[in-house]
């Protein structure tokens, strides 16, 4: 009998420790165990890459990790935090220490005390079993933190975008951001317009494992693979983006402008070439430069066109035969005065007579107001519908802005006669490439589009362009070219266009209004054209807002749209078909 | 007499069914057991395996990476901002002259 408790004894206390290691590696084990919980459910999806026309990757992903600590486990916090500190602080300062200036050096150290008290404030937190540290660590820090040998410390994967381009095409790219839950999320551009797409699917695990994180490969077994994003093909071309980028820096240093837009397509598909914007910002450090700077002012900024709106109402009056290329001005012997307001010329200077192509050559506010007396506000509002104003042009870039086109109902004679030379309308610089890419293309109007294919899975999605609509007729269009043409051989510009090449285009310097009246010192310069004349291969749009080295469009924006015509034309083959 | 036929003939046909109970009884609990045994066996076998499936998930995953951090450095290394910096210290220049064909 005494045997037999002797026995029972040892079963219970044997059952009893057994549960009792249950219920360790059930909970205790199991809550300590970071790494375990955190890869357990969610795999995270790669994201999709970028890729220029020549299948270059100019957004493509990068190893990186999230770095978290087990408060619990470490022991000296503040002797910790300041070791870590330095390698945690923002790339921009991982360059060699004699490269950064004294002022950088002071912030760098700065930068230094701020993420070792914040360091510092998180592992106290004795409370948490874990703690986030960072995010998107670079794999070399990864290296120089294990080479610490703190113990304490984890990683987990957590990829990031990488930009073997470093800004290039910056803002057209857009960034990846963190939404409210953590997750990489676009914003700006094509990241935040094809966000869905580039995201993928994040997979889970479904499979259990042992304490050691080994998978127990007798228990249930539904793993779900993660999805890759899909990777975007874009219409942009890499060697004309840097030379434009190159030449952008340079002529909005040069002529001592706010900033500067350079948009480049092809009039026959409506891809666009190159787009560029200066100042610019690197979107692998967004966090570290101004707000203002996300926007894609190609799109999204809205300006007074000035003359090179004189192209829209001469298409529509000639488009409806209101005037011809020979008709003669019978108004533009000098200022005129409509609904109170004087009108005059930008140089002051008259011409009397003068015929349409003209008008356009001098670029004769008077001139227009003629025009736009004959188009009268119907039609004119009509055509400005047509080419696709005060209205989206649908390109697939997230923060494009409809312009601002006021009711036609409001239209006032004196605003009839001020939009006839672009003052008063308010226009997006993308929907400017798309009136005049039409004009290139015998009048029909295509929506811009900047990728061209989206590839998931081995399967490739051809992004169709919208369809074309004939603005006007391939008549109007080749006289207009025509008078483009004049204009650059003829006119303010004409120095600076290379010799030999038939290229149409049109300046503009459109004043800014500021506080209810036009600042005459400020003004928004720019040159709009295509190239070669009778087959274009591309149309370009120069703008730079507030030159201080001179006010016109003529001498800032038409010499560096020749410039960069010229790389252009080099680059693509075309030779001069004139002597 | 009559009494004693009647339990002969009872007795034999109680043993036999009672025989082929047991033994179908017994057969399938040898079965169940082999199966029990047999599972323990192979369960064994393949907790242990799951270090191999271990090692052979963390191998393709570091492979990944590493495939992911070398197409980063070729596409870094042919950019053309690199290559620019690079032609413009070997003295390359831009030609003043193009001609085309």
């Amino acid at each position: 009998m005494t045997r037999l408790k002797i026995l029972q004894t040892v079963i219970f206390i044997t059952a009893f420790l057994i549960v009792l290691r249950l219920f360790y590696w059930q909970f205790v084990a199991k809550i300590n165990d970071v790494s375990q919980t955190l890869s357990q459910d969610e795999i995270p999806a790669s994201r999709g890459e970028i890729y220029t026309s020549d299948n270059f990757p100019i957004v493509a992903n990068q190893e990186a990790f999230l770095f978290y600590g087990k408060p619990k486990e470490i022991t000296s916090v503040k002797e910790t935090a300041s070791k870590l500190a330095p390698l945690l602080i923002s790339e921009k300062y991982a360059t060699r220490e004699a490269q950064l200036s004294d002022d950088e050096k002071k912030q760098k150290e700065e930068e230094i005390k701020k993420q070792e008290e914040s360091l510092f404030s998180k592992l106290s937190s004795k409370s948490l079993f874990w703690v986030q540290l960072a995010r998107k660590v670079p794999l070399a820090t990864k290296q120089k933190i294990e080479a610490l040998e703190i113990s304490g410390f984890g990683f987990e994967n957590d990829e990031k975008r990488f930009y073997p381009e470093a800004s290039m095409g910056a803002q057209f790219l857009g960034f990846v951001g963190s939404d409210k839950l953590g997750r990489d999320t676009g914003y700006f551009g094509l990241e935040g317009n094809y966000d869905s797409k580039l995201r993928g699917k994040p997979g889970r695990l479904g499979q259990d494992t042992d304490p050691f994180g080994l998978p127990i490969l007798v228990r249930e077994f539904r793993p779900l693979s993660p999805q890759k994003g899909a990777s975007l093909h874009l219409s942009i071309n890499r060697s004309i983006q840097f030379i434009v980028e190159d030449k952008l820096k340079a002529a909005v240093e040069k002529y001592g402008a706010k900033d500067g837009t350079v948009i480049i397509s092809d009039p026959k598909s409506g891809k666009i070439i190159a787009l560029a914007t200066y100042p610019s910002y690197n979107p692998a450090n967004w966090q570290e430069y101004e707000e203002n700077l996300y926007k894609n002012k190609a799109v999204a900024d809205t300006y007074e066109p000035g003359s090179t709106f004189k192209l829209i109402t001469m298409s529509a009056a000639l488009d409806l035969g209101m005037v011809k290329p020979n008709t003669k001005c019978d108004v533009c012997s000098g200022p005129r005065q409509i609904g109170g307001f004087e009108i005059s010329t930008w140089n002051k200077k008259y011409f009397p007579d003068s015929t349409m192509t003209e008008v356009i050559q001098h670029s004769d506010n008077i001139g227009m107001t003629y025009v736009a007396d004959k188009l009268g506000v119907d039609n004119f509002y009509e055509y400005i519908n047509r080419f696709g104003f005060g209205k989206s042009t649908n390109v697939d870039l997230q923060e494009e802005s409809p312009g601002g086109i006021r009711e036609k109902e409001e239209w006032r004679p004196i605003d009839l006669a001020t939009a006839s030379f672009g003052q008063g309308i308010a226009v997006t610089p993308i929907q400017m490439i798309q009136a005049v890419g039409a004009i290139a293309n015998g009048g029909k109007l295509i929506s811009p589009k900047i990728v061209d294919k989206i590839e998931a899975n081995g399967k490739e999605e051809i992004i169709k362009v919208d369809d074309t609509k004939q603005v006007i007729s391939p008549q109007t269009a080749a006289q207009i070219t025509e008078m483009m043409v004049n204009a650059v051989e003829k006119g303010e510009a004409k120095a600076f266009a290379p010799k030999g090449y038939r290229i149409a285009g049109k300046t503009g310097t459109a004043q800014i209004p500021v506080s209810g009246h036009y600042d005459p010192n400020k003004t928004i310069a720019s040159f709009i054209g295509f190239a070669p004349a009778n087959d274009p291969k591309f149309v370009m749009l120069v703008r730079f807002t507030e030159p201080s080295s001179s006010v016109f469009g003529s001498e800032t924006a038409a010499p560096t749209f020749f410039s960069i015509s010229k790389e252009i034309f080099n680059y693509y083959g075309i030779g001069p078909t004139e002597k | 007499m009559t009494r004693d036929f009647k339990i002969e003939r009872k007795e034999p046909n109680f043993n036999l069914v009672g025989k082929i109970k047991v033994k179908v009884l017994v057969a399938f609990t040898v079965f169940a057991l082999a199966l029990i045994f047999t599972q323990l066996v192979f369960a064994n076998n393949l907790a242990t395996d799951g270090n191999k499936l271990s090692n052979t998930n963390e191998e393709i995953t570091k492979l990944e990476r590493d495939n992911t951090t070398l197409k980063a450095q070729i596409a870094q290394e042919s950019s053309l901002t690199v290559l620019s910096q690079k032609a413009k210290e070997s003295g390359f220049e831009k030609p003043t002259k193009v001609i085309i064909p």
